[in-house]
């Protein structure tokens, strides 16, 4: 009974979580539709929050990765996922206050190692699967958007710059239409999954499902909705900084950036690689100012953006070993969960409460 | 550590990602080009060039197009 209870919470934090990751995700996926003027913003979130829903149901190889390979799913208890949930959660809203776009991914995979490592020692993280699959791929990914966003648009100059602007604006804003629409079914496919992964690892945990099981279909169905919810609510915050503070953008550099994004996402999601879309698609936006002019890039706007993603793996790891170790302190029945559950609760609405107080965004520069 | 670092598809992903990323960006610009040519070359009252023109932006953006809905099948596919 006590072990329902807790998974009940489980999968209610992960949907949670799932929630957050869209919100705070929604930026990557229509900043610059945004801010180059090609889409209305309701719009915009309105069809990527659709196509988040439908990319979830795309492919499970990452969620197979995440359940199976990142940490020892015999030495995982469904409080140990928990706690990583709250590292996860945590660390979303810290940087989301200060509209940093740091990654809900690494953020999650950090969590569920530092309680992991808090609840069993080292030996229950996996590190070929870590390395392998996480570590190498998340530094891999932004760089690789960079170059292919870089290139990509330089080589849009050499076709199109002696045209006419306002033909060529035009025709670059309808195909951001297209690069969004990629990028947020992308977005679907890679993110949605964690969450899944991560249910299906509470599940194998609890005994509810065998070891290696697939995600069953409420899991996908209910992700799925989750982080569509998510994107729609929107985070304008972090809309902000990704839309207009990395570099001012036009037409044909948010469709390179966008292009590049998706390229790199899929291509990722297709081997199981569960790679950051935040850090993807803000080194496509570099990428793409650095491609027209490398002074272009608000370089110290990318430079506290790469410190909140160099510092996202350890502090959403330190989150959540200090959630297991306090979950721990009421033992191994529900009450622990339950109290940090409404601790965390009284958390988030103090983050919110402070910041509607505040008004805008933090500068990030 | 070559069982570790999954080579094979870490580089797999590196050329399918810079191949669909560059390729699509490129192709898509030759349908600009190609619409922003033809409107020029309507307005010199030069049909036969503007008719090639638009020619290459349908096409191009055929090609556009066919290439997503290939990037979403192979997607679906595993």
């Amino acid at each position: 009974m006590s072990s329902d209870v807790i998974l009940v919470i489980v999968v209610g934090t992960a949907l949670a979580f799932d929630f957050t990751n869209g919100f705070h995700d929604t930026a990557n996926v229509v900043a610059t539709s945004i801010s180059t003027g090609a889409a209305r913003p309701q719009v915009a979130i309105g069809v990527a929050s659709l196509l988040n829903f439908v990319g979830a149901f795309i492919s499970i190889s990452v969620a197979a990765t995440v359940a199976n390979d990142v940490v020892n799913s015999a030495v995982v208890t469904p409080t140990v996922v928990f706690a990583g949930l709250i590292g996860a959660i945590a660390w979303n809203l810290i940087t989301w206050s200060f509209g940093l776009p740091s990654s809900s991914s690494h953020a999650l995979i950090g969590g569920v190692v530092g309680s992991a490592v808090a609840a069993a020692g080292f030996d229950a993280v996996l590190a070929d699967g870590l390395v392998g699959k996480v570590l190498i791929p998340a530094v891999i990914a932004p760089v690789l958007a960079f170059l292919v966003a870089g290139v990509a648009i330089g080589l849009v100059y050499r076709i199109v710059g002696k045209q006419r602007p306002g033909t060529v604006t035009r025709g670059f804003r309808y195909g951001q239409i297209i690069s969004s629409s990629m990028l947020a079914l992308a977005h679907g496919t890679n993110d949605a999954q964690k969450t899944m992964g991560i249910i299906t690892l509470a599940l194998v945990a609890n005994g509810t499902l065998g070891a290696d099981a697939d995600p069953p279909l409420w899991v996908i169905v209910t992700s799925a909705t989750a982080i569509a919810l998510g994107t729609y609510s929107g985070g304008w915050r972090i809309i902000r900084t990704t839309g207009t503070r990395i570099i001012k953008m036009d037409a044909a550099q948010g469709f390179s950036a966008q292009g590049a994004g998706a390229a790199v996402i899929l291509a990722s999601t297709h081997f199981g690689f569960p790679l950051s879309t935040t850090h993807v698609i803000n080194g496509g936006v570099m990428g793409a100012g650095a491609g027209k002019r490398v002074s272009a890039v608000r370089w110290g706007v990318a430079g506290n953006i790469v410190t909140a993603w160099l510092l996202t793996l350890p502090a959403a790891a330190a989150i959540g070993a200090l959630a297991y170790g306090l979950t721990a302190i009421f033992g191994s029945g529900a009450l622990g969960p339950v109290l940090v559950t409404l601790m965390s609760l009284s958390l988030i609405v103090a983050v919110f409460a402070r910041r509607s107080r505040e008004g805008g965004p933090v500068p990030v520069s | 550590m070559a069982v570790v670092v999954e080579t094979k598809n870490l580089l797999e992903t590196v050329v399918a990602s810079t191949v669909a990323g560059v390729g699509i960006t490129v192709v898509f610009s030759i349908a600009i080009w190609g619409v922003a040519r033809f409107a020029d070359l309507s307005r010199n009252e030069r049909p036969l060039a503007a008719g090639a023109a638009a020619t290459l932006a349908a096409l191009a953006g055929l090609g556009t197009l066919a290439a997503v809905a290939f990037g979403i099948v192979v997607m679906s596919s595993k």
